[in-house]
């Protein structure tokens, strides 16, 4: 009788494969009516160790999109890498950027491709619609998204999306009478918003620290003013909306 | 002894993958990536491809990887949870659905959409996991409208059902989990088929599908006739999502509720469950279906009226 | 799904650790077997394959540091205190008193490195009254190894002592096991190496009070700033023949970046179902018996 178990045994034995980390860091997008905010710390860590105090986790892929990646960051770094070459086929063939609509499709097929060896990375896409209006878009590991109006994600989601239900979605908030909430926040607000949820984590999580970085992706005619110092504009083109880039330093320890 | 004869089989789905592993490497970008197909993902070649990880058992490594129930300290939280439901009668089809996301034991969306909206004439409903709902059931609508374009008629829902059945079927041991209802209006009038990923397809009247079921099968259950009215039947698919969000800590935040009718679906509304629970569909205060009518300010937690009185 | 319900039904509990009256063990109770009690133990492991693990202990991630100069030892901590990857005091006191003389810096479980620490504080106290002399170092670290061996690792304390006495400056390391290391400059925790480092570069003999205190801030730094279970600000204990200082917060260079916005809610922002106006006065009607005339025979 042939012995399974015993050829088992002697067979070749194969270690067990692990080809994932975490490196720590947390991401953020939030949107408004004619301008979407996409933030990221810039620490890379593993276990106690911080392999870096700048890794960019944020990334502007065309004039009207910008993606943030969080989990493993080479999976991150290969990831951003492939949907940049995409993007750029794609504008070579039709002489256009692509709809961020449609970027995220395409990110959801990418990630989805890779449903038995997943990529490790959380994604949060943020810019502007081809109907003027900010959005953020958040995909899980395999590729599920949705569309909303702001998300956190990575070491501190579990800290910084409960102070962002409770400051943009008013979530636990009762407005008084004859009152109501806007439905959208201005630029200004959100941007203390996004830099006070980093300081807190940062307080209060050992992944998240060292420096952050804010992506603003606006409307070419939006009359949003820029009130924050050290605002850099970083659109590449004259057709697309604008960007801007800000960073701000954080707690080191 | 499974996993082994897989190693060696020609024809399982495994072996088909790594088959397709083998090409993806050479022109995982290939020429269809150029060009007007350049938007089309992995489904540029016609039929999805996938990357498989070069270990013994692939599904083994997706499992230590991915199964937050068996190692809630897994890296990849894939999100999970939910209450679905549809049923048919006399006016149609009415799908309900919660619309939380979990990942462990960590709330990780309120607002997921899971009524998959395949065509003007087909539903699909996302349980399980949420990528491979969304991801399958787009792919669905995709051949769904193949089918017309072929046929010059829309598909029957069995025939997209079976499509989709036949489909997950064919990868079955690789880890996808889904259990959904492909639910619409055909020749044949209002249908539901209640297709998973262990190849289980049935045709029926009734289902309710994920983590909370058993409660929204408990309302759906005492309230349910063929010959109710249309208000009747949305609002008891609106009270049943009610009650498994109230009772599973897996499902809740909001209801959405469609109706398929012969004209198509029909989006009926999006409704808070906390709403509710305290002020009813209506909004109007103490018509909830559940805080006046059960507590009426004589719950055991709050005080006596007696001694408010003093 | 159900499992992690589960959790939260099971979720208060843990491992029961019992602290024994007393760490003489030659009179053992008769009520009480000493040591741990392992009593859950199964029920333990058997939730953990559930994937229900324990509760996580509070731990000190922690650098500490001691190193020896001219006129004694300074003793070094920083202050961060974590519950997995989370902060969970910001400004803890990880250099614990042992005598007036005699400090000891804990890593490792906080509240295996408190309690230990404390007992034998109080043990000392009790010697040094028995014997009527100063409590030496060397007394304090054999009951420490000693009680650390005695429960075989399952105390989670790793700690730095340090003191002077009538033999000298001492500065010892003791392991979690109970092993201990005599030397003139030692590191322990998350923090260690960072630490180690420096004390390797930049340390040499017979330095004087603000050279060691100055190589003792930096040894910390380095544990703050490039150890992630590890930060906040800088403690330091100096401690020479006649004199102790404990010098709190030495350094703090991490101070809290201040808000961009005010997070204050207006009045009637939580919701409510009912509101109720109870009055606190309650009026009672006394009628006094047998008041003036008569007192009270209490004889």
């Amino acid at each position: 009788m042939f012995d399974v178990q015993s050829v088992a045994h002697q067979g070749p034995q194969s270690r067990q494969f692990n080809p994932y980390t975490e490196n720590g860091g947390t991401i953020l997008a939030i949107a408004g009516a004619d301008f979407s905010v996409i933030a990221g710390d810039t620490r890379q860590s593993e276990g106690y160790s911080i392999q870096t105090r700048y890794a960019p986790k944020v990334f502007q892929l065309t004039d009207k999109a910008v993606l943030a990646v969080n989990g493993f960051s080479a999976d991150g770094k290969m990831f951003v890498k492939k949907v940049k070459q995409r993007l750029e086929w794609y504008r070579h063939a039709h002489a256009k950027d692509m709809p961020i609509r449609s970027i995220a499709r395409l990110i959801q097929t990418m990630l989805y491709s890779r449903r038995f060896f997943p990529y490790y990375v959380y994604n949060i896409l943020g810019g502007i619609e081809d109907d003027g209006t900010g959005s953020v878009y958040s995909f899980d590991p395999v590729g599920s998204y949705e569309r909303e109006a702001c998300r956190a994600a990575g070491a501190a989601q579990s800290l910084v999306q409960p102070f962002l239900d409770n400051q943009v979605y008013y979530k636990n908030q009762t407005a008084g009478q004859d009152e109501s909430f806007p439905t959208h926040l201005p630029l200004p607000s959100v941007l203390k918003l996004v830099v006070d949820a980093f300081t807190s984590a940062t307080e209060r999580h050992i992944e998240v620290g060292d420096g952050l970085e804010i992506y603003v992706v606006l409307k070419r005619d939006s009359t949003a003013i820029q009130s924050m110092e050290g605002v850099q504009e970083v659109t590449t083109s004259e057709e697309g909306q604008r960007v801007f880039y800000i960073r701000r330093e954080l707690k080191k320890d | 002894m499974n996993t082994l004869a897989e190693q060696f089989s020609t024809t399982s789905a495994l072996s088909k993958l790594k088959k397709t592993q083998a090409l993806l490497e050479d022109e995982e970008m290939s020429d269809a990536m150029w060009g007007s197909q350049a938007g089309f993902g992995n489904v540029a070649q016609g039929s999805p491809s996938f990357a498989v990880p070069a270990v013994p058992d692939p599904s083994a490594f997706l499992r230590l990887h991915t199964d937050d129930r068996a190692d809630p300290n897994c890296k990849i939280k894939i999100q999970h949870g939910t209450t679905t439901l549809a049923f048919r009668y006399q006016g149609g089809v009415i799908v309900a659905v919660d619309s939380r996301a979990t990942a462990g034991s960590y709330v990780a969306s309120g607002t997921v959409k899971k009524v998959i909206e395949i065509n003007p004439y087909l539903l699909g409903t996302m349980a399980g996991g949420a990528a491979d709902c969304q991801y399958w059931e787009t792919y669905l609508g995709m051949h769904c409208r193949l089918h017309e374009l072929r046929n010059r008629e829309r598909i029957s829902v069995s025939a997209a059902s079976k499509y989709l059945s036949n489909l997950v079927y064919s990868y079955k041991g690789m880890g996808l989990s889904m259990g959904t209802m492909i639910c619409g209006w055909d020749k044949t009038g209002p249908a539901i088929f209640y297709v998973d990923s262990d190849g289980t397809r049935l045709k029926g009247d009734l289902f309710s599908v994920g983590s909370g079921s058993t409660f929204a099968y408990g309302v759906l259950d005492q309230g349910y006739h063929w010959d109710m009215t249309d208000e009747d039947a949305q609002e008891l698919g609106r009270r049943s999502i009610y009650a498994a969000g109230h009772r599973d800590a897996f499902s809740g935040n909001t209801c959405n509720l469609y109706h398929v009718k012969e004209d198509g679906w029909r989006f009926i509304g999006n409704y808070d469950l906390s709403k509710l629970h305290y002020d009813g569909p209506n909004n109007v205060p103490g018509a909830g279906y559940g805080y006046d009518i059960r507590i009426a300010g004589r719950a055991s937690a709050l005080q006596p009226a007696v001694a408010a009185a003093a | 799904m159900e499992i992690l319900s589960y959790l939260n039904a099971c979720g208060g509990h843990r491992l029961l650790t019992r602290i024994p009256p007393s760490f003489d063990m030659s009179v053992p109770s008769v009520h009480l077997a000493s040591g741990f009690d392992f009593s859950n133990q199964i029920r333990n492991n058997f939730l953990a394959e559930r994937g229900i693990p324990l509760p996580k202990a509070t731990s000190t991630g922690t650098t500490i540091v001691g190193c020896l100069f001219k006129d004694g030892i300074v003793l070094g901590a920083d202050t961060r205190a974590t519950e997995g990857d989370i902060v969970a005091d910001k400004n803890c006191e990880k250099i614990h008193y042992i005598t007036e003389n005699i400090r000891c810096c804990g890593a490792g479980t906080a509240a295996d490195t408190e309690f230990t620490t404390a007992m034998i504080s109080s043990n000392m106290e009790l010697h040094a009254l028995w014997t009527g002399r100063k409590p030496r170092v060397v007394t304090a670290m054999t009951m420490l190894k000693q009680t650390l061996f005695k429960y075989q690792g399952q105390i989670g304390a790793a700690l730095v002592l340090g003191g002077v006495d009538s033999a000298g400056p001492h500065l010892f390391t003791i392991h979690p096991h109970g092993s201990t290391d005599k030397l003139p400059f030692v590191t322990m925790g998350s923090g260690s190496l960072a630490a180690m480092a420096v004390f390797e570069s930049g340390w040499k003999p017979n330095m004087d009070r603000a050279e060691a205190l100055q190589l003792v801030k930096d040894a910390i730094f380095a544990g703050i700033f490039n150890d992630l279970g590890s930060g906040s600000n800088v403690d330091a204990c100096i401690i020479t023949a006649t004199s102790t200082e404990m010098l709190r917060n030495v350094e703090m260079p991490n101070q809290r970046a201040e808000k961009e916005n005010k997070y204050e809610f207006k009045r009637g922002t939580t919701a409510w179902k009912k509101e109720e106006v109870r009055s606190l006065i309650t009026s009672e009607q006394v009628t006094l018996i047998g008041v003036g005339d008569e007192s009270m025979d209490t004889s």
